[in-house]
């Protein structure tokens, strides 16, 4: 099944002076299930892809298309639910609600959703011991290890049951042993619970976990793998 | 999750930025109370003092009495009216008052007095004299019997030459002059009261005698038996030519009216100036002084009155000089007042200005993972209000130690503040005013700067651009 769709996506910031063509012009899908990790270096444009396809930015020109609603359509409080509902973030850094503990950074985004507590509180659980810290739900993430954090970031990600996860650089600020640790984690709640992961790295050791490949370059897509 | 529980938590980030700013309040807040506090109880001390029991919150005149108040302009109003107005409902009091001018003679002596005539009965609900009535004086004769008794301490004795000619009206007063306690000496004090007692007794109903102000008195030489001549010209034209004999001294906190007054029965002086039942003007005091209460009552009797020459004044009409002066007063602390807020909401305003900078990252990952601009804005004003009522309710909480203290036990003013105030005819104290709604109001212009100074964050809320966010 196709949870994402882009059509002939171009962006081009022009608040500045000088006009910068971002995106020119990508056509893309994504299968429910895939582990696929953007490529590139550092300003050819995974950043402004992912925005795009997790709805906190708008291409310039094209159609970008999450489980067949047309987001370029929705805007507003519309949107931020519809990110609420559809989409998990995990961002390269200081993800987490700093004043609440791992459990309630999780809780927090199901109560936006509302959901009852009994559920928040089994999900919280479950989730926060499926990344491994069972042990620290009761940490604020400045007692948290950034590889820590961002396992917590992870479960907050996947606590909204979203359609996917989008990623940008999520271990660009780990060392290699939680960087792995990560990414093992990531992995597992894919192949075993099917869920979507999108994420963008420069790391080529990421890069080997992935199951698909996208390489950008210039914003365009170079190449796209799948192994 | 609750959304007050967040901003609690994110309050306490930043402790030391949270106190200052919530100390700022609490400052503003304390002294604007205590401040206020002051203001609201020197009014009411002075309209106690010189409306609630001297004038009356509202006068019943003839219309031309404020611009003129000659015999000329006296009123006559029916026994059954000044009935009905004394038992109308929020009327505490009604005084009739006869005032005139006249010339006071005695042997050789001969000066200007005011002469009041009073109903002595129902005058004593209004600015009763009879307090005011000299019981007590120290002469060379009685100073020298004190001398000579042993029960009196040498300390005290020291004292008593001090204490040459002056008069007191109650024995508590002599106490405080010779620092003595009260309860503790009073065994002395009746001792003291016994050998200065000054002769003298309050008006009786009808009483055909006076009382005569002491300083008068002092220059016409007259004792209390002595026979007082008043000369002068009464209603339509009429000669006023009187004997009275004096009944009592009389000791008045004003130098002024110390120097020219006589107390006669209203009877008496209407006869002496020809006036029949007229009176110069009725005062009335109400069970609600309030501005509200004021305006009612002085409409509801206006309409019993049903008169185009009598008419109802309040205080500050016919005591303009008084209302003027604490109405000045007021607008410049209020003013005041406004300057302190002033810069107290831009130090809030600071504060915000530094929290919104720090957390705008924060917010932008908030909102992308799908929190609602209005949840954040309510957790943002939450988190201003919290610091708000810490400012507030400390501050208050603070003041009420002391504004009660000072309800209670008036500080005694000295100096030349309290030689003015005595002058003035009132007591030489500062009472606080007790807590009220002024307290509210300062909760309020809080609350007020801090609707205020969450406008902008708020802005910055709904403007906020998500990927703008995420990169700073
Ligand atoms: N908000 C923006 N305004 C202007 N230019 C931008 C903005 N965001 C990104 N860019 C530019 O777009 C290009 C792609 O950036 P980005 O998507 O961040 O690349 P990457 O994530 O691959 O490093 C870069 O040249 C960058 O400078
Ligand atoms: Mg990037």
């Amino acid at each position: 099944m196709k949870v994402i769709e882009l059509k002939k996506v171009e962006k081009i910031y022009n608040d500045s002076e000088v006009k910068v063509h971002a995106v020119r012009g990508i056509d893309l899908e994504f299968e429910e299930g895939e582990f696929a990790a953007i490529v590139g270096p550092s300003g050819s444009g995974k950043t402004t892809l992912l925005n795009m396809l997790g709805g906190l930015d708008k291409p310039t020109v094209g159609d970008i298309y999450i489980g067949g609603t047309h987001i370029n359509d929705l805007s507003g409080s519309k949107l931020i639910d519809f990110r609420l509902f559809n989409i998990g973030f995990v961002f390269q850094s200081y993800n987490l609600i700093p004043v609440l503990t791992a459990k309630e950074n999780v809780e927090f985004i199901m109560q936006m959703q509302g959901i009852s507590q009994e559920e928040r509180y089994q999900r919280t659980k479950a989730l926060l011991e499926e990344v491994g810290l069972g042990d620290r739900l009761d940490s604020r993430p400045k007692q948290l290890s950034g590889g820590q954090q961002q396992r917590v970031a992870v479960a907050r990600a996947l606590a909204s049951k979203p359609k996917f996860v989008l990623a940008d650089e999520p271990t660009a600020n780990l060392d290699s042993k939680s960087t792995e640790n990560l990414l093992e984690i990531m992995e597992k709640l894919n192949k075993e619970e099917n869920i979507t992961f999108i994420f963008s790295t420069h790391d080529q050791r990421v890069v080997k976990k992935a199951r698909r490949v996208i390489t950008v370059e210039d914003g365009k897509v170079l190449s796209d793998e799948r192994k | 999750m609750k959304l007050y529980k967040i901003a609690w938590r994110n309050l306490w980030r930043n402790r030391k930025r949270t106190a200052i700013t919530s100390a700022s309040i609490l400052f503003a807040v304390f002294f604007a109370v205590v401040m206020r506090s002051l203001e609201l109880g020197f009014y009411d001390h002075m309209i106690k003092n010189a409306i609630e029991s001297y004038s009356g919150f509202l006068q019943i005149q003839h219309v031309d009495y404020q611009t003129d108040p000659s015999l000329e302009n006296t009123i006559e109003l029916d026994e059954g009216f000044i009935a009905q107005l004394e038992n109308a409902e929020g009327v505490k009091a009604v005084v009739p008052r006869v005032q005139t001018f006249a010339l006071a003679s005695s042997g050789e002596q001969t000066k200007g007095a005011l002469i009041v005539g009073i109903d002595p009965v129902k005058e004593k609900k209004l600015s009763n004299p009879e307090i005011r009535l000299v019981r007590h004086q120290f002469t060379k004769e009685n100073i020298e019997r004190l001398n000579e008794n042993s029960g009196i301490p040498e300390s005290v004795k020291e004292k008593l030459n001090g204490l040459l000619y002056k008069s007191y009206t109650n024995t508590g007063t002599i106490a405080m002059d010779l620092d003595l306690d009260e309860e503790a000496e009073s065994f002395l004090l009746s001792i003291l009261g016994q050998e200065t007692a000054f002769p003298g007794e309050y008006l009786q109903a009808n009483d055909d005698g006076v009382l005569v102000s002491e300083r008068l008195s002092k220059y016409l030489k007259l004792k209390v038996g002595d026979t007082l001549i008043l000369y002068g010209q009464g209603y339509q034209g009429a000669t006023a030519a009187d004997l009275f004999p004096v009944r009592g001294i009389v000791s008045i906190p004003n130098p002024e009216l110390d120097n020219k007054l006589v107390y006669a029965s209203l009877e008496k002086a209407q006869y002496f100036s020809n006036l029949g039942n007229r009176i110069s003007n009725l005062a009335i005091n109400l069970d609600d002084n309030s501005d509200k209460n004021l305006k009612y009552m002085e409409k509801k009797l206006s309409d019993m009155l049903n008169s185009e020459t009598v008419t109802v004044e309040n205080w500050k009409v016919f005591n303009k000089v008084l209302w003027q002066q604490i109405e000045s007063d007021n607008n410049s602390g209020i003013i005041f007042l406004g300057l302190l807020y002033f810069i107290i909401f831009f130090g809030i305003f600071g504060t915000v200005l530094m929290m919104i900078h720090e957390r705008y990252r924060e917010f932008g990952v908030m909102v992308s993972i799908g929190m609602q601009k209005t949840r954040l804005s309510v957790i943002m004003i939450y988190e201003m209000i919290l610091m708000g009522i810490l400012g507030v309710l400390s501050g208050i909480i603070l003041s009420l130690p002391l504004i009660l203290t000072m309800h209670y036990n008036p500080v005694h003013l000295t100096g030349d503040m309290a030689q003015m105030m005595e002058d003035m005819g009132f007591e030489a104290v500062m009472p606080l005013a007790s807590p009220g709604m002024y307290m509210v109001w300062q909760a309020v212009i809080v609350a007020i700067m801090v609707a205020l100074s969450s406008i902008y964050p708020i802005r910055k809320i709904f403007a906020l651009k998500e990927i703008d966010a995420l990169r700073a």
